[in-house]
């Protein structure tokens, strides 16, 4: 090699390295999702990936941020795996080099909380309510109401209906006992009686044992957290078992009805609620979207993964903006805390509060005909 | 009181789908020594076949059953022939075959997922009462559980003792060796016990279409019983199998009568281990 050629290519090598370390910019910003994509519960799976990817679908439609494309990378939790969701949170980073994670599930969310918080990843969670993810991780963030509101806006809903003695049904798992003692708290702290609580496996065969021992307690109303499927086989097999009494839901899904057919006439469900208005023309806009790409209409884990995109698309390009090093979780979060409030799909705008979750409209609808009917806005406090 | 009825007739009912699916299991197993997790996830595409052809053919419910129960019993000869006859033929041991059987099981219950789609299918077309005992309640599809599990059970134990193949098959499960030598094709007989098996879990996934609706990851449950059944009842002994699955039944329903529901799946193992221990060789002991 001459010394001409040499001084060449070291000119070369020079400029190539320090561009690279004035140019912080990805070739794309990556980001993760966790979700249910096998396992007892893909419903939530299917939906939440769909709304996060209509989100990326969107964004870069419009030329993504400053040109540079956002991308889904999705791991699949077999719905509720820890040790898959562990595994799949550690490729995202270490393999995939993601700086946000949009995580789902109370068990997985709390699995997978310690390895964002340890190599500072920020994680937006918009599926599970489990109280343990809230202040524990100044990466951890929640955009849908926790399971202590929704417990207590169920609470309230029950005793203004009249109901005395209370008696709930869940499955054992973290969401299912982090729902039960926030409802238990709820209820006993308006003086009023719990008279059950019963728990299954999620792989249970069957739940006729729970069913017969919640009659037994003779309660005024039921709460019913199982998630889909087994909420509707809850509530098939206490119409089936003859309890007329009053029952409230978490959530409640298309798959729901079917299995629980006629009897889920009358069920009630208190949840974070998404509907498209023409008083909100972005939610009409993604709802047409996502019914068009998908061919039905968008429930709010929908909502609420297509609305953890955007946030985080735009704490990018704030971040961006400051300059430098600006692509990390550090400075994702930094660009959130200097201002907590964003753009919402759900209307107007949503704020993290301090401990980091934006509460979203807690909503009591009534099933009729199949259909979940709005009744009126609650209490989630 | 009321709750002690129900939870006795609720121990009833589960007893009767836990022996179905028991009896099937144990047939397989007690004959060709098989231990075919994929079991279970034959018997959720069984129940998903005749779902398809009650709810997307539009045949009669019945005739859906009949030839649910047929291709089942196809697929079961199917699993025999194409994944475990060659173990056999190379002389495998027999945790080659175990580990064969697992394979089979995950990939049959992933293509339940994709053929079928992941959310739950259930039959409207199929209407049943509910009936009172008391204060206790039970719907006709779960007395049509007990109705099968006697019919099935009379007619298997009836084959057993009374036909050339039935008393061939017990032949083979004594001593297949023996049964060899005698000039019993035990081939053959592999293929009937994998067709009869499958299908009597067919039955018990047409009651489940209508009690529950169907989900991919229900074989599980399903060879997880069956299994315990047939440890608990005594390898090799139907008797055994059926009395086993009414035991578990019972103790899961009648055992949560003062424990937390929480626990009823942790106490068949309770009972399994409390079984192995005391009593390694299971409730019927073979001569």
């Amino acid at each position: 090699m001459s010394k001409r050629t040499l001084f060449a290519a070291l000119v070369l090598s020079s400029a190539l390295t320090s561009g690279a370390a004035l140019a912080a910019d990805p070739a794309v910003y990556k980001i993760g999702g966790i979700f249910a994509m096998t396992g007892a519960s893909p419903h939530y799976g299917k939906v939440m990936s769909a709304g996060a990817q209509l989100a990326v679908d969107e964004i870069n439609a419009q030329g993504g941020i400053d040109g540079i494309k956002l991308q889904l990378v999705i791991e699949d939790h077999k719905s509720g795996s820890a040790q898959a969701a562990v595994a799949g949170m550690n490729r995202l980073i270490d393999v995939e080099g993601v700086k946000a994670v949009l995580p789902s599930f109370s068990t997985v969310t709390l699995a997978t909380m310690p390895i964002g918080d340890q190599k500072k990843v920020m994680m937006i969670n918009g599926g599970g309510v489990s109280a343990q993810t809230v202040g524990t991780s100044p990466y951890m963030f929640n955009i849908r109401s926790m399971a202590s509101d929704l417990a207590a806006g169920i609470a309230h809903r029950a005793a203004e209906q009249g109901a005395k003695k209370l008696a709930q049904i869940a499955i054992k798992s973290e969401f299912g006992d982090a729902t039960i003692a926030a409802t238990t708290k709820a209820w006993e702290g308006m003086g009023l009686k719990m008279v059950a609580a019963e728990q299954f496996q999620a792989d249970a065969a069957n739940i006729d044992t729970q069913v017969a021992k919640l009659r037994a307690s003779q309660p005024d109303a039921i709460a019913n957290w199982p998630t889909t499927p087994q909420a509707g086989l809850a509530v098939k097999r206490m119409r089936e078992l003859g309890m007329k009494q009053a029952v409230y839901c978490m959530e409640w899904t298309a798959e729901d009805t079917k299995v629980a057919g006629k009897h889920a006439e009358g069920v009630e469900v208190v949840t974070d609620y998404f509907a498209a208005t023409d008083e909100n023309p972005w939610s009409k806009r993604f709802a047409d979207a996502y019914k068009a790409k998908f061919g039905e209409m968008p429930d709010f884990y929908a909502a609420n993964y297509y609305e953890g995109v955007y946030v985080i698309a735009e704490l990018i390009r704030r971040a961006k903006a400051k300059g430098g090093d600006y692509y990390s979780g550090e400075r994702l979060v930094q660009a959130l805390w200097e201002n907590p409030t964003f753009d919402s799909v759900y209307g107007k705008t949503l704020t993290f509060r301090k401990n980091g979750v934006a509460q979203k409209p807690v909503a009591v609808f009534r099933l009729e005909n199949g259909e979940q009917k709005f009744v009126k806005f609650t209490t989630g406090e | 009181m009321d709750l002690l009825i129900q939870l006795t007739l609720n121990g009833l009912f589960n007893g009767a789908h836990f022996a179905l699916l028991a009896m099937g299991f144990a047939l397989i197993f007690g004959t060709t020594g098989v231990v075919h997790f994929a079991y279970g996830p034959v018997y959720a595409v069984g129940a998903y076949a005749i779902w398809a052809l009650a709810a997307l053919v539009g045949l009669p419910f019945w005739a859906a059953v009949l030839l649910g129960i047929a291709f089942t019993a196809a697929l079961g000869v199917g699993c025999y022939l194409f994944i475990y006859r060659p173990f056999e033929i190379s002389g495998s041991p027999p945790f080659v075959v175990l580990v064969a059987s697992l394979g089979l099981f995950i990939v049959m219950k992933n293509l339940i997922g994709i053929v079928f789609g992941t959310g739950v299918k259930t039959v409207d077309s199929v209407a049943y009462d509910v009936h009172f005992v008391g204060n206790a309640f039970f719907t006709t599809v779960q007395l049509g559980q007990v109705a099968a599990a006697l019919l099935v059970g009379c007619g298997i134990a009836l084959f057993l003792r009374a036909s050339r193949y039935g008393k061939a098959i017990r032949a083979m499960a004594d001593n297949r060796e023996m049964a060899t030598v005698i000039g019993i094709d035990t081939t053959r007989l592999s293929i009937l016990v994998f067709a009869l098996g499958s299908a009597v879990s067919a039955v018990a996934g047409a009651l489940v279409l209508l009690r529950d609706g169907l989900n991919p990851n229900m074989g599980f449950g399903a060879v997880f019983v069956a299994f315990v059944a047939v440890i608990v009842g005594g390898v090799g002994s139907l008797r055994g199998a059926v009395i086993a699955a009414f035991l578990l039944a019972f103790v899961q329903s009648l055992g949560m009568w003062q424990i937390p529901t929480e626990w009823q799946n942790t106490i068949v193992f309770v009972v399994l281990f409390g079984f192995l221990l005391a009593r390694p060789s299971g409730i019927v002991r073979r001569a």
